[in-house]
């Protein structure tokens, strides 16, 4: 009997990966695979007072653990993004991101390889200067809406890998639980909805704790909100036409006033996603006309100020304006894309990442094609996560 | 598959070197059994003359023996005690190439199991740990059992010790089997006979079981039927299963892709080898690709006629189809299974060397049998002794004495066997991995020095102010660790934990301390949480201190640790790995590195080990 040569080249490609946090002298690093791994569910971009920010999965294989998330933010006024990811903390598991006030924002790093709990980052001024906040002793959920920010009071709500909705006041470093999503099914709201998995954590502008999930009974919106002390179903009705699918809420989170959800219903080649706007944190909601996904998934959905943008597996672009308006197709998107920023009137900025070069595209309103207007390298540390 | 892989350069200097030396040593020790056996046999000659032949179990059976075993050892049983005394020798010398000890486990034995049902990598995979944590003695005690259970075939050609030996072959060969060649891929998809399934060592096993046959059956017509069509049926599967379809077999190319035979051969054909032969396998695999189809049919129809030829018994069948057997068996050997032993990863030379073998003690079995079994048949066997009373007679001095060289040689091929056997069966009983495996990652610890290492004030996971000072008295196990390191630091961590948990009754003496080496997150929120995820919460010894940044940095520059380094771009904390081991009286003693490399099982556990070796000697044990 003999070894095989592919083993060998296994353990010699193993015995590189050595050394904590150096980085390979190769600086090209490995061999070219577009888009790089990871959960690209994560990469998603949203509005705060700051401006614009935008998560991306950039580098090379989820293998090697090469594939680094990167942050990135187009400052309030300005046109031109930044890489803002903070140094010093390993973010291969992804970020999570959530805006607290105006200038603030609060970054979760999802645990990668033997880390299990969550580092906290917090800037106060658009991404310049980061400190350390947390931890969150547990493995934040891998999900877009993991990590919420309550306007005003800045309590942090953060949604587990486990199915735990956890709350912390600024500083977070004593968390409560709030609720799981075991305990979240047997309440009545959780009940009718036949709740399977939380999906998503979120606050409404008027600072009321709200969770996401999937139900079980078709027809249901599973979005919950906790006032007095109960939860309540907080989800829209959905339109006859889907009464007979399940509903996921994919994505829950503020834009400016209003909350907004993006739901999923069925699946496969009948699964279609739905955008939802609600003025009172989800007592009355507006829902998008149902978009078909033609039996491809999600890749990344991302809100702006009203508008909502999504990526599907099939390379494929939407956006619709905010409520009340309709989903129109983007223009092919660049190769490589990994996330929108949508921006009014159906404007939208596309980041297509290419290894250690994130590159800039824009769509102004109505235009038929996308233009290259800026490019951004990276400066990866290939090697220094093995 | 957790714990398979020592992770350990298979060519690692330091690990081949001890590896040699362990074989060096024991080499000495096996050329001493058998000079004390010789010796004590000789002596015993001298002193006690010999009184009768035939008294002894390599002697001849004067009584006790059926007069069918005086005729001899028949020609089948000769093929299959050298033939395969031959193979466990030369696969004992595989078993020396340098690459064995540590390769083994993660080259040969981890890529075989891959393709197998879950079951059976845990049971591959509790083995292929064990071999990992002592690679050394593994692979030594691999060779000497090995050779020793060859050498005793060769030597041990009647009675008792001959049978035994072919027991040992049976034992060892189901080891084998079992945990180096996972069943034999038995419940693997892709099974063939092209490849050497059901096992090459099986077939070693089944040889071994017919030396062991007892004396009496080695004429008996009976077996030499039962072995013909053993083999016939076993050939005749074989050809089903290779005929069977959607198997990959048939076709050369399949969507643009080598069939499995071709895509094998080709595989084979990159393993380092003389060029001569890779172009052979090279050329075979081409023209395969191109002639699947017919390259299959001849191995079904030469499996089938073979098969039909030895379920006959007729030995006139069987004769010329056994050459063609042959033939085919020595074109599989060296085209397709590449001699199997090539590579330095090689543990034998796969199965078709044994199935000739088998195939040719079937034939030989059958058609001699008729002229010498009416032999037994006209003198009644007479009354066997019991075994108790043949030990007594092989435990006495005399019979000692009257023993032939055979049975000296072979009772010191046992003590080989044993040689082998009892420091692999010490050394698994450890629950510590051998301390090579840290060597090899960071070469031997440093030399000892001695000054006092320098104190330092800081906070420790309960809030508690903590100085070096405070220590004294007890043995200091000190690092360094990014608590949001996701790599190096947890590993070390662990390894710490370890190392408190094998100090047993000294962990009171010994006080296992990290220091934070993170300048971004230095609440104790931080190394609270690291603590958590590192089961190290309620660990009583252990220490993990922090402070600000102004007191961080001078404790990293007086203990001249490289400061840490913060990378950009998603990368953590950038930092080197070490250890630090302090006297009771607050004075340096070790400098480790303490990169923990692959950070396997083996490797924490050897690390944990390196630990406690040293608080140990602080301690005053050794």
């Amino acid at each position: 009997v003999r070894a095989r040569p592919a083993a060998v080249l296994a353990l010699a490609a193993a015995a590189l990966l050595a050394g904590c946090g150096s980085a390979a002298p190769a600086a090209s690093g490995p061999a070219p695979e577009a888009p790089p791994g990871g959960a690209p569910f994560l990469a998603t971009s949203l509005v705060t007072g700051a401006g614009t920010w935008a998560v991306v999965v950039m580098g090379g294989s989820v293998a090697t653990e090469d594939n680094f998330w990167q942050l990135f933010v187009r400052p309030a006024g300005r046109s031109t993004w930044q890489l803002v990811t903070p140094p010093g903390t390993p973010d291969n598991g992804g970020l999570v991101l959530a805006g607290a006030d105006a200038q603030s924002l609060i970054t979760g790093f999802r645990p990668s390889q033997y880390l299990t709990y969550t580092p906290l980052i917090v800037t106060r001024d658009g991404g310049q200067a980061w400190s350390s906040a947390g931890p969150l002793d547990a493995a934040l959920a891998n999900v877009p809406d993991a990590l919420a920010a309550a306007p005003g009071s800045g309590t942090l709500l953060a949604l587990t890998t486990d199915g735990t909705a956890e709350l912390a006041p600024p500083g977070y470093t004593s968390w409560t639980t709030l609720a799981t999503q075991r305990s979240l099914a047997t309440t009545p709201a959780g009940g009718r909805c036949g709740l399977q998995d939380l999906t998503a954590a979120a606050f409404a502008p008027q600072g009321t704790p709200l969770l996401g999930g999937s139900c079980g009974r078709p027809g249901t919106t599973g979005i919950f909100a906790r006032t007095g002390g109960t939860w309540h179903p907080a989800g829209p009705a959905i339109p006859a036409a889907l009464a007979g699918q399940d509903i996921t809420v994919r994505r829950l989170t503020q834009t400016g006033q209003d909350l907004a959800a993006l739901l999923t219903a069925g699946a496969g080649p009948a699964a279609s996603v739905l955008a939802a706007w609600s003025p009172d944190a989800g007592g009355h909601w507006t829902l998008s006309p149902a978009l078909p996904l033609h039996g491809a998934a999600l890749s990344s959905a991302s809100f702006g100020l009203g508008a909502a943008a999504v990526i599907t597996t099939a390379n494929r672009g939407e956006i619709i304006a905010g409520p009340g308006s309709s989903w129109s197709s983007l223009p092919a998107l660049p190769p490589g894309t990994a996330t929108l920023a949508p921006g009014p009137g159906g404007a939208a900025d596309a980041l297509t990442v290419n290894h250690g070069t994130l590159t800039i595209w824009h769509l102004a309103p109505g235009a038929a094609a996308w233009t290259r207007v800026q490019v951004i390298q990276v400066p990866i540390q290939y090697g220094s996560s093995g | 598959m957790p714990g398979m892989n020592s992770g350990i350069n298979v060519s690692d200097p330091a690990v081949v070197a001890a590896f040699k030396a362990a074989l060096i040593h024991q080499g000495l020790i096996a050329l001493l059994i058998f000079a004390l056996v010789g010796l004590a046999w000789i002596t015993l000659r001298v002193w006690l003359p010999v009184q009768a032949p035939g008294i002894g179990p390599a002697a001849e059976p004067p009584a006790a023996e059926p007069p069918a075993a005086a005729a001899g050892e028949p020609a089948w049983r000769q093929v299959l005690r050298i033939g395969f005394g031959l193979l466990w020798v030369f696969d004992g010398i595989l078993q020396a190439q340098p690459k064995m000890a540590v390769g083994l486990p993660s080259q040969v034995i981890e890529p075989i199991a891959a393709s197998s049902p879950r079951w059976v990598q845990q049971v591959v995979n509790w083995a292929g740990t064990n071999w990992s944590y002592h690679p050394m003695q593994a692979g030594a005690s691999a060779v000497w059992i090995q050779v020793g259970i060859g050498i005793w075939l060769l030597v041990a050609a009647r009675g008792t010790l001959s049978r035994l030996a072919g027991l040992a072959s049976v034992g060892w060969g189901l080891v084998v089997w079992v945990f180096g060649e996972s069943f034999g891929g038995i419940f693997a998809p892709g099974l063939t006979w092209m490849f050497g399934a059901p096992g090459a060592v099986l077939i070693y096993a089944v040889a071994g079981a017919l030396i062991a046959l007892p004396d009496r059956a080695w004429y008996s017509p009976w077996l030499g039927r039962l072995m013909t069509a053993g083999t016939g049926l076993f050939l005749v599967g074989m050809a089903v299963l290779q005929a069977w379809p959607g198997r990959g077999f048939w076709q050369g190319i399949a969507n643009g892709q080598p069939g499995t035979l071709a895509s094998m051969t080709n595989t084979m054909a990159q393993t380092p080898q003389p060029g001569f032969l890779s172009a052979w396998v090279g050329a075979f695999t081409t023209f395969d690709e191109a002639h699947g189809f017919a390259v299959n049919l001849v191995v079904v129809a030469a499996l089938a006629v073979t098969g039909a030829a030895f379920l006959s018994g007729r030995p006139r069948l069987i004769r010329p189809v056994l050459i063609g057997f042959t033939v085919l068996c020595l074109a599989d050997w060296v085209l397709i299974e590449d001699l199997g032993f090539l590579g330095g990863l090689g543990t034998d030379p796969n199965s078709m060397i044994p199935y000739v073998l088998l195939a040719t003690a079937g034939y030989l079995a059958v058609a001699r049998a008729p002229a010498t079994a009416t032999e037994p048949a006209a003198a009644q066997p007479a009354p066997r002794a019991g075994w108790r009373e043949r030990l007594r007679v092989v435990a006495a001095p005399r019979t000692v004495a009257s023993a032939g060289i055979r049975s000296v040689v072979s009772v010191g091929a046992i003590g080989v066997i044993v040689l082998g056997a009892a420091p692999m069966a010490v050394a698994q009983a450890s629950p510590v991995a051998d301390t090579i495996l840290a060597e090899s990652i960071n070469g031997p610890s440093a030399p000892p020095v001695d000054f006092p290492a320098p104190d330092f004030s800081l906070t420790d996971q309960h809030g508690r102010a903590v100085t070096l000072a405070s220590l004294r008295g007890k043995v200091v196990l000190l690092t360094f660790l990014d608590d949001t390191c996701s790599v190096d630091c947890p590993l070390i961590a662990q390894e710490f934990r370890q190392a408190g948990q094998l100090l047993g009754a000294d962990t009171a003496r010994v006080e296992l301390v990290a220091i934070n080496y993170n300048p971004l997150d230095t609440q104790v929120s931080y190394i609270q949480a690291f603590d958590r995820q590192e089961g190290l919460a309620g660990v009583p010894n252990w220490l993990y201190l922090t402070g600000t940044v102004a007191q961080l940095q001078p404790v990293w520059r007086q203990y001249a640790i490289a400061p840490p380094e913060i990378l950009p771009a998603g990368s953590m904390i950038g930092h080197g790995d070490y250890a630090f081991v302090i006297d009771q009286a607050g004075h340096m003693r070790q400098e480790l590195d303490f990169d923990t490399g692959p950070g396997t099982q083996a490797t924490k556990s050897s690390f944990a080990a390196e630990l406690t070796d040293a608080a140990r000697q602080l301690l005053g044990h050794s």
